[in-house]
């Protein structure tokens, strides 16, 4: 519980800094302070246990299905380093209270520190491997706006980016290596993984594992060839930098190498890529430090050279090796710690950080000289500082080694080793010597003098540690290496000294090889950074990262316009393409065969009609530009079409198909006169082509399937509705039974698709307006309304309506019904409109086709929802016969009710959509070719 | 007689119906009954998803005629899951409309409520031919909604998209016609059992019915080479209309889970899996592709479409895995997408209006006016979005990751999904940092009222909560996605019960 | 007699409609093309009737009856749109 609370006090307490900055600066930072102090505190209250060789645990199930749950554990690894997050973070909250200016939102500072605060604990403490990628990730998303704090500096946002891809997608990296661990092990319990290193390394499946999981180890601290974010994440503010760069996040990485250690170190391949991406990056990164000139610069690649350092400690593999890389986390995390808050005292106090304009600080600056001087000694490795114990280790563990890069050269590592150390010692002076002695620098931005008691103390309290430690190592840092060690490499540690006299060794040799090359290097280091900044091809990582991600970013817009072309017809060309495909490959590939089915006997009379049909379909597509033309034509088609329906037997389908045509053709000729006559021209040769040879085969993909499905007939439901029409639906008309019984659901959601299309016909007519090239004007010539016309179809009207309430009426038992009834009456309608003009037809008729299409669609559905009356599902049909005087027996059905829907509902639909698309141009005129847009 | 299986529909059916009834009742009122209609649909939905959870299958069987001569609607957890999913966009979408967009055009809440009508009758149906006419009602629905605003850029957009949909519809009609034809029944668990009896030279006509209704289905579901009707059409509509159209594309991967689960599995010998193999190569590669106009887009609108298309394509190729734990997981992310990306469209409206005339361009503009509020919004969706933790967009790509452990497509998903990832920090780092940090000038607009912004705190309240409660509704879908793998018992709930099962 | 009747009511009543086609090719006008359309509707109602007489059911008069209808409701608006464009005002 008290763990659980360690990694949420940060997470939610974020908001209290945010909140309380309305108080004013302090109490913002006395509530960071607040927290911190409070989590660090529950972190101490483990310590004797933790100390005692207990682990605390905390388990809080997620999502098992995942195998995901909240489980925490401090044992001395997790406790190390929850130790350094908690410690040192609370010397940043004090040194950043003085650091930031009154211009920078200190509460949302605070709120990221903390929120970043506990995402590391959450690493350091996770017993299950998703949750440490939880907040693996988290503390990449957390310093990207730590980094990017500064937003109105450019490379700080462009450095926070860079962090963020980088170290987040080394954590989608290693998210694949986790699943595949996980997998492996069979659990993502740590504690279980950590005891089945032998298990996890003979599978096979252990090298992309491991793999990918260094590459998120790598990226997050800054192995080579990862490495080239961390400099420029330094656009952060110092307390920033002091913080991920020195404890936390940067440590991540070597964090995971360290939890992993028991699980995954030890092989062959192990040592090779970890000691070697360490060894390129601990010597690389030394001395491009030294060719610095950037403060902050240089003390970024330092950092990157010592996790390269550590990286190879840990791929060294040994036990041994091990604890020298636990005991130089510790150091690294103080020395380093103090060095970036100093650097921010120089920078904050001087306003710059360029070690070329820096000089003879100490004049002016003697106990922020004394800070640096003694970190910068621990950083260099010498004597009586902590860094030097960890150093010589090193040295020491640098020929220990049971696999060699080359065979027969021992001394390779060895040497790396030493002139990275060189290196090191020669940046540690330049950091000190070149910033506080010498003249007295003139021109420095600000007048520099030593900074408030608050700046000072936390780079204090690490300087003193940097002694303590490096003095008597046993009694300070013994006890918290010991248990951290132990849980590291899961068994006790072999034998180790701490002491600073181990006799008259080689590591000694290279401690003093370093020193004597390092003062030289110092000494002429003009020559290095002119060797460097001069003839030396140098990749600059940034340029070629920002030219990466521009020249992704203009790849993908050109892909992407190149494929999303906004043409139409390239579309639908793929779109035919791919109906074809599964169409037609599955006959080219797959049996079939034309069964035994009767074929329909041919006549002269057909074969005509079939002829004109196909004819006129095909002619419609080669006239289409010729618009009216072309709609002429496919007036032909489609009375043709309802001719085929009538010789195949299927009445209703002709009279619906014979009403649905004059509408259309209505419709087509509204649009139409709002279009050029003509079509453009749009048509190349290969276009063509391309269409024709989609055509043909969609037909014949489609012919193949028809020819298959025709002459194998099957076993169809309806059966059952031909046999269950008069009994159970009351009508002899299948069509209409179906329509409005057995699949009245279906019929239901068509008259509402015709409802929604009157609408938005309506809505869409209305949003357009009418384009002013549209109104041009209305010559009021007689034939505007020809009285022939206007008197032959008001004569028509009544008796159009007639027919309609026959095929209405009659529908259930023949041909007709509601749909068709419908349509004749909006046709005839039509005609008033065509022949008397909107406003004659709708004084007389309906106003409102709002209204009416609502009626009908509720009259259709308050018959469906009559049947719950009765206990019945919706849209349960009920009939039965009575017998009248006179009239004889007739038939009372709820259908007719449903029927009067889908008649209201087509009328009103129908209607909607003409008479709106006719007012277009109500205001306008008769010129029809005038207008050139197309819509 | 429980009908409430049936409220899904008639709901939105009939309030559609009060409305244009209505049209001349006040603004306010015609708002309150939406928002009402679709608070309504919310409890029904969350008391069918109770209902489905129990593991019981409903079958409704519509005009009392037996399937599969009739019509039934079926509900299990799947179906369930997509109506609460439905109503659950839906009502935030209307919130923000109510708050002004709706007066912009006309009939707007009526063509919403038919919207919704028809997404929940596509996911009820248990009859084909009856999803075809809820796939008309949403696409007809949908084409009025896309065009609400106005303006020359919605029209043009709104063409190519009901033409092309329209192309895909009349497809649709073939390929029933010819699973009308080849097995004479529309009822999906009817043919379920006719199917597997297919006589063997029906083989071609069967693989070609099973592989015309996929385009069909992918064309909704917008797969590669079908997709590039939607980011011109999504990226222009109104923000509600977007916001409610990240369901739309689901339709299409519900239809595929549906169909290739119960009327098309794998188990089918003549089928030889094909609709599997083919679905995971296309889905990876949609994915690539979107992940790709995701980073080139140029505008934020179009950053967000093209998020809609990648879900799509993860979402289909862990499907095309086709087994229990993909599918349990592949719903779970459809669950996330869904909200995330209809949250992201609103606030992206958002956002827009208070850069002024840069509107969503990924160029420095004026900095908006609420940099806190809509910089923390937008870095909550964006984390999701991008699949970071702790939010449920991470959990679902680990889910459906751990899914693909031990079949032979695990590399190709593992480097696709995790390279999309990749892209997508680098798109998402890029907008946030134009959108917020990358400022110049002073802000010269207004902030945002509460009741604009609440419906995007609501959807991504709700993706915390998918991400807290990550158990049980992993758990559910889990349940769901095994009631996919063993139809016998939904065929059995459907055709052998008259009424509802046990 | 009636067979020998029909068919050459369905030889003469197919000629007729080729006819039409033929003028609805060749044009020159769009108005001759309207007017061939409006006599194939004619014809086709011609067909109907024949198709009727042969296998002994009015259950096409209905159909006929609507091309007759629906033909002229097309011609009509066809020759609005020719000679004043907008054919709703």
């Amino acid at each position: 519980m008290t763990l659980l609370l360690i990694v949420l006090l940060p997470l939610v307490g974020a908001l209290l800094p945010a909140w309380f900055i309305r108080w004013g600066r302090n109490q913002s930072a006395l509530a960071a302070g607040v927290v911190t102090g409070t989590a660090f505190a529950l972190l101490l209250s483990l310590s004797s246990s933790v100390f005692a060789g207990e682990v605390p645990r905390a388990d809080w199930t997620w999502m098992s299905s995942i195998g995901l749950s909240l489980a925490f554990m401090a044992d001395g690894l997790g406790y190390l380093f929850a130790f350094l997050i908690l410690g040192i973070g609370l010397l940043v909250v004090l040194y950043a209270r003085y650091y930031l200016s009154e211009k920078d939102p200190m509460g949302r500072f605070y709120a990221y520190l903390l929120l970043f605060m506990g995402a590391m604990l959450g690493v350091v403490l996770a017993d299950n491997l998703i949750v440490l990628l939880v907040f693996w990730e988290l503390t990449s998303l957390t310093s990207f706006l730590l980094i990017g704090y500064w937003k109105h500096l450019p490379e700080g946002r462009q450095g926070a980016r860079m962090a963020l891809v980088v170290t987040g997608g080394g954590g989608l990296a290693m998210l694949a290596g986790f699943i595949l661990l996980g997998n492996i092990a069979g659990t993502y319990q740590l504690s279980e993984i950590l005891q089945m290193g032998e298990v996890i390394q003979a599978h096979d499946l252990y090298a992309p594992m491991l793999v990918l999981v260094l590459i998120g180890a790598f990226t997050k601290s800054a192995q080579f060839p990862f490495h080239f974010w961390l400099p420029h994440a330094m656009a952060a503010p110092t307390p920033v930098s002091a913080y991920l760069h020195s404890a936390t996040m940067v440590k991540a990485g070597v964090f995971l190498l360290a939890r992993l250690f028991p699980a995954l170190s030890g092989t062959e391949l192990w040592f090779f890529l970890v000691t070697g991406a360490g060894a390129a990056t601990l010597l690389f990164a030394a001395y491009v430090a030294l060719t610095k000139h950037d403060l902050k610069g240089l003390l970024a690649y330092s950092t990157v050279s010592h996790l390269g350092m550590i990286t190879v400690l840990f791929g060294i593999g040994t036990a041994a090796a091990a604890v020298v890389g636990i005991f130089h986390i510790m150091n690294h995390a103080a020395f380093k710690a103090s060095l970036f808050m100093n650097a921010g005292i120089v920078d904050h106090e001087t306003g710059t950080r360029d070690i070329r304009r820096l000089s003879g600080l100490w004049a002016a600056m003697p106990i922020t000289g004394v800070l640096a001087i003694i970190a910068a000694a621990a950083m260099a490795g010498v004597p009586l500082f902590n860094g030097f114990l960890s150093k010589e280790m090193f040295f020491e563990q640098a020929w220990a080694l049971e696999y060699q890069f080359v065979e027969g050269v021992p001394w390779l590592l060895p040497a790396i080793v030493t002139l990275a150390a060189l290196f090191s010692v020669a940046y540690s002076i330049r950091l000190v010597w070149s910033v506080f002695f010498g003249p007295q620098a003139e021109d420095l931005p600000k007048p520099p003098h030593d900074p408030p008691f608050g700046m000072l103390l936390p780079v204090g309290i690490l300087a003193a540690l940097c002694i303590v430690v490096g003095i008597v190592p046993v009694l300070v840092a013994g006890p918290m290496l010991a248990v951290a060690a132990t849980a590291t490499i899961g068994i006790a540690p072999p034998e180790y000294s701490l002491t600073l006299w181990h006799g008259f060794n080689i590591p000694l040799l290279m401690t003093a090889l370093a020193f004597v090359g390092g003062i030289v290097a110092y000494w002429k280091r003009w020559a290095i950074i002119g060797l460097h900044e001069g003839p030396l091809p140098f990749p600059e990582a940034k340029r070629i990262f920002d030219g990466t991600i521009d020249r992704l970013a203009a790849f993908s817009h050109g892909t992407t316009a190149a494929l999303e072309n906004g043409s139409l017809q390239r579309y639908l060309a793929l779109l035919v393409g791919a109906a074809v495909v599964a169409m037609g490959w599955p006959f080219l590939t797959g049996s079939w065969s034309a069964g035994p089915g009767p074929g329909t006997p041919l006549d002269g009379m057909s074969l005509v009609v079939w002829a004109i049909l196909v004819g006129a379909a095909v002619a419609t597509a080669a006239l289409h530009r010729r618009r009216i033309l072309a709609l002429v034509v496919v007036s032909v088609v489609g009375l043709m079409l309802a001719l085929a329906f009538v010789h195949l037997s299927a009445p209703d389908l002709a009279l619906t198909q014979l009403s649905v045509e004059v509408v259309t053709v209505v419709l087509l000729l509204l649009a139409l006169h709002l279009l050029p006559k003509e079509g453009p021209s749009e048509d190349s040769i290969g276009r063509k082509a391309r269409d024709v040879g989609l055509a043909v085969a969609a037909g014949c993909a489609v012919t193949a399937m028809a020819w298959v499905i025709l002459t194998n007939p099957v076993d169809t439901i309806s059966g059952f509705h031909l046999a269950e029409s008069y009994p159970g639906g009351g009508g002899t008309n299948v069509v209409n039974v179906i329509l409005v019984d057995f699949r009245g659901f279906d019929t239901f959601g068509e008259i509402i698709v015709l409802a929604i299309a009157g609408l938005g016909i309506y809505a869409m007519i209305d949003a357009l307006g009418v384009p002013d090239r549209w109104k041009i004007g209305s010559p009021d010539d007689e034939v505007r309304y020809p009285l022939l016309l206007t008197v032959i179809t008001r004569l028509l009207l009544p008796l159009a309506l007639l027919v309609s309430m026959y095929l209405f009426l009659r529908g259930h038992n023949q041909p007709g019904g509601g749909f068709i009834a419908g349509l004749v009456t909006a046709v005839a309608l039509i005609l008033q409109y065509v022949a008397s003009g909107i406003g004659w037809t709708t004084d007389r008729f309906v106003r409102d086709y709002h209204g009416a299409i609502a009626l009908g669609v509720l009259a259709a559905g308050a018959t469906g929802l009559g049947a719950w009356l009765f206990g019945y599902p919706f849209l349960t049909g009920w009939f039965d016969y009575f017998e009248l005087p006179i009239i004889g027996e007739f038939e009372l059905a709820s259908a007719v009710l449903f029927d009067i829907g889908v008649y209201l509902t087509v009328v009103a639909g129908v209607l909607l959509m003409l008479v709106n698309m006719g007012k277009i141009r109500n205001a306008s005129a008769a010129a029809p070719d005038a207008a050139d847009g197309e819509g | 007689m429980n009908h409430w299986i049936t409220l899904p529909t008639l709901i939105p059916a009939f309030t559609a119906v009060v409305l244009l009834l209505g049209a001349r009742l006040e603004l306010a009122t015609q708002r309150s009954i939406s928002v009402l209609s679709t608070l309504a649909l919310i409890g029904v939905s969350f008391a069918l998803v109770w209902q489905a959870a129990s593991g019981d299958y409903v079958a409704y069987e519509l005009g009392n005629w037996p399937a599969p001569f009739g019509i039934v609607l079926v509900l299990d957890r799947l179906s369930a899951l997509m109506v609460l999913l439905t109503a659950l966009v839906g009502l935030p979408a209307l919130l923000y409309a109510v708050h002004g967009w709706d007066t912009k055009g006309k009939n707007f809440h009526a063509l919403f409520q038919f919207q919704l009508m028809g997404l929940n009758g596509a996911f009820l149906t248990g009859d084909i031919f009856n999803l075809f006419v809820f796939f008309e009602i949403l696409l007809i629905a949908s084409y009025g909604l896309i065009l609400h605003g106005g303006g020359e850029r919605r029209v043009r957009a709104g063409m190519h998209y009901v033409v092309f949909n329209l192309t895909g519809s009349a497809f649709f009609v073939v390929a029933l016609g010819v699973i009308y034809g080849a097995f004479g029944t529309l009822n999906m668990a009817d043919l379920a059992l006719r199917v597997p009896q297919a006589d063997p030279t029906q083989e071609a006509i069967l693989r070609a019915g099973a592989l015309l209704l996929l385009v069909v289905f992918s064309v909704k579901a917008a797969l590669l080479p079908l997709y590039f009707w939607l980011p011109r059409a999504y990226g222009s509509a109104s923000a509600p209309v977007a916001a409610l159209f990240a369901i739309m594309t689901k339709v299409g991967v519900y239809s595929i889970l549906r169909v290739y689960t119960l009327v098309f599995p794998g188990t089918v010998p003549m089928l030889d899996g094909l609709p599997a193999k083919i679905l995971f190569p296309i889905a990876l590669v949609t994915l690539a592709i979107a992940m790709i106009g995701v980073v080139g887009a140029r505008s934020f609108r179009r950053v967000v479409a093209y998020l809609v298309i990648a879900s799509v394509g993860t979402l289909l190729a862990v499907i095309a895995l086709f087994s229990q734990e993909a599918l349990a997981a592949a719903l779970y992310y459809m669950v996330h997408s869904t909200l995330i990306v209809a949250a992201l469209f609103l606030l992206t409206e958002l956002i827009a209006e208070q850069r002024g005339v840069r509107d969503d361009v990924l160029e420095p503009s004026t900095p908006v006016a609420q940099p806190a509020v809509l910089g923390s919004l937008f870095f909550v969706g964006a984390v999701a979005v991008a699949g970071m933790p702790p939010l449920s967009g991470f959990l679902g790509k680990i889910f459906m990751l751990q899914s693909s452990l031990g079949t032979e497509q695990l590399p190709w998903l593992f480097a696709v999904v995790l390279g999309g990832g990749l892209l997508g920090f680098i798109a998402m780092g890029r907008a946030g940092s134009v959108l917020f940090w990358k400022t110049e000038g002073e802000t010269a607009s207004s902030p945002a009222s509460g009741a604009a912004i609440l419906p995007v705190v609501l959807l991504l309240l709700l993706v915390g909560t998918l991400s807290f409660l990550a158990e049980p509704i992993s758990a559910y879908t889990n349940a769901a996605a095994e009631q996919l793998m063993e139809p016998e018992p939904y065929i059995r709930a459907v055709l052998d019960q008259g009424g509802e099962a046990p | 007699m009636l067979t020998f009747a029909l068919t050459f009511g369905f030889t003469a009543m197919g000629l007729a409609m080729l006819l039409n086609i033929v003028r609805l090719v060749k044009g020159p006008d769009t108005v001759d093309r309207v007017t061939a359309l409006d006599t194939l509707y004619i014809n086709t109602i011609a067909v109907l009737m024949l198709v009727g007489i042969r296998i002994g059911s009015d259950i096409f008069f209905e159909a006929a009856l609507l091309i007759a209808m629906m033909g002229f409701v097309g011609t009509v608006a066809l020759a609005k749109h020719i000679r004043r464009g907008s054919i709703i005002e």
